[in-house]
């Protein structure tokens, strides 16, 4: 663990595709576990202020042209926002309809042993769980 | 196609200038069905002798004037307000100094339910406009009509009929049996954007209600609440990816108004960020879809009692070239060129409306 990581946790404390809200020097993450990785995310949507936590992980329509078969994937790479259905891909941060524009941010994650680790900023103390 | 205009002297400048006012939309009728006799096939001329059928279903609602038409509009000679050619080009085209008009033929071929003669008038209308008018003052340009409840037919007559270059649209009336992003009506955009014409669609039509609440009682309602039909089409080609499927689409909205316009952007934009999984074909905000493919005309003039309104109505649209100039001649709410649009509307940005975002709309130099 360097000095800006923060432990918020241990590995089982995390139950495979569902977010969990994490609240670390004041600030409150979403934290996903999904096949093992784990992605955490600011837990609140940009839009109207939503906990996305409270939110689903899931995948969504990819492109194709109108009339074609319509494709499904991403699975699990995407977290849903429980009041307007707004979509955020878990590693970006970045949305799905407006990736330049509408993102919430992201926060580097690392598993260490049994125990995960955010990195917020320099200087952020310890984490709360 | 590229079409070269005669020059004509701008009234107010020094320039001489290639066109100096077009007109996107006039209305050509033909006086009774026996103008169309001529280019109807055999089966379809003793079909109309045996059968008395006269016209189309007109519309629903009596308008408020006979024929929907400005007094002043009938022809001296008995006829109806747009069935003279020569009238009309004195009445509209030399009165006002315009020197391309768009004709949009209202005549309801999508409202005759057999197919075979739906289709027949369709092809026998194009026909009559090319030799009655277009051929009558080269200042005249045509829009190809066409039976939306048969779009593979239709999809054949924008091919052959395109091959003049005088029409410069296909004309499809706004009140239609059903959106027309769905996939039924996709062979019209497809024929359409292979020669390379953009759509307009105009008031009217006989599919549905103009209402999404069923009939109302009078015409003042139809005529306002036409909007509701217009959004409706918008909404529908963006969101069924008609300009993802045919990119070279264009579409202008013809006395439809604008004013509703930035409101329904927000609108759709604001849903997209929730239910784009629904049409993943779109690749960008359902807002830069409406800049990017749409146009629309002037009349019925939005008229706000505040006219700065009007210019951030303009601004939020966000397309100086968005708006196209129209009369809408014959018809009694007519826009007169040198006053329906206000005078708070700047110069330079008068010309685009009057003349240059036609222009360049429709591929006119």
């Amino acid at each position: 663990m360097t000095s800006s990581e923060l432990d918020i946790g241990a590995v089982n404390d995390f139950v495979q595709g569902k977010p969990k809200r994490v609240e670390v020097n004041g600030r409150a993450l979403v934290v996903v576990r999904e096949q093992d990785e784990f992605y955490a995310l600011h837990d609140t949507c940009p839009h109207q202020g939503a906990s996305l936590s409270k939110g689903h992980v899931s995948g969504t329509t990819l492109y194709c042209k109108p009339g074609e078969s319509i494709p499904y994937g991403s699975d699990g790479q995407i977290l849903v926002c429980p009041w307007h259905g707004y979509e955020y891909n878990l590693r970006t941060g970045r949305s799905v309809f407006d990736p330049e524009t509408i993102r919430v941010r992201s926060y580097p994650l690392r598993v260490e042993g049994d125990r995960v680790f955010v990195k917020l900023d320099p200087g952020s103390g310890k984490a709360k769980s | 196609m590229k079409q070269t205009l005669a020059p004509a002297s701008e009234k107010g400048s020094q320039e001489r200038t290639a066109i100096s006012l077009i007109d996107s939309d006039v209305h050509n009728y033909p006086d009774s069905v026996d103008e169309l006799m001529p280019y109807l096939p055999d089966r379809w001329q003793a079909y109309i002798k045996q059968s008395g059928f006269k016209s189309p279903p007109g519309p629903v609602y009596p308008k408020g004037f006979d024929m929907a038409a400005r007094r002043d509009a009938w022809p001296p000679n008995g006829k109806k307000p747009g069935s003279d050619p020569e009238f009309a080009s004195r009445q509209l085209l030399d009165t006002w100094g315009i020197d391309r008009a768009i004709l949009n033929p209202l005549y309801g071929v999508s409202a005759v339910f057999n197919l075979d003669f739906a289709n027949a008038l369709m092809r026998a209308v194009n026909d009559w406009t090319a030799e009655k008018w277009l051929s009558a003052d080269e200042r005249w340009r045509g829009s190809i009509a066409v039976n939306v409840c048969d779009a593979a037919s239709s999809a054949e007559e924008i091919k052959r009929v395109a091959r003049d270059p005088r029409f410069v649209q296909v004309l499809l009336l706004v009140r239609s049996h059903a959106p027309y992003g769905r996939r039924e009506f996709h062979p019209i955009f497809q024929a359409a954007a292979e020669v390379n014409l953009p759509i307009g669609i105009h008031f009217g039509g006989n599919g549905n209600p103009v209402t999404a609440c069923g009939w109302p009682s009078y015409y003042i309602e139809d005529h306002t609440a036409m909007a509701q039909a217009f959004q409706a089409q918008v909404v529908s080609l963006v969101c069924e990816g008609v300009f993802e499927k045919f990119p070279q689409t264009r579409v202008c909205l013809i006395e439809g108004g604008f004013a509703w316009l930035p409101p329904l952007m927000w609108r759709l934009d604001k849903n997209y960020r929730g239910l784009r999984s629904e049409v993943p074909w779109l690749k960008k905000l359902p807002s830069e879809y409406i800049q990017e493919y749409f146009r629309a005309t002037t009349q019925p003039m939005e008229e706000p009692a505040n006219p700065e309104h009007l210019m951030q109505i303009i601004e939020m649209i966000g397309r100086d070239d968005f708006l196209l100039f129209a009369t809408d001649y014959p018809h009694w709410d007519f826009d007169a060129p040198d006053k329906a649009i206000p005078a708070i509307v700047p110069d330079d940005f008068r010309r685009r409306i009057m003349v240059e975002n036609a222009a360049a709309f429709y591929d006119f130099e």
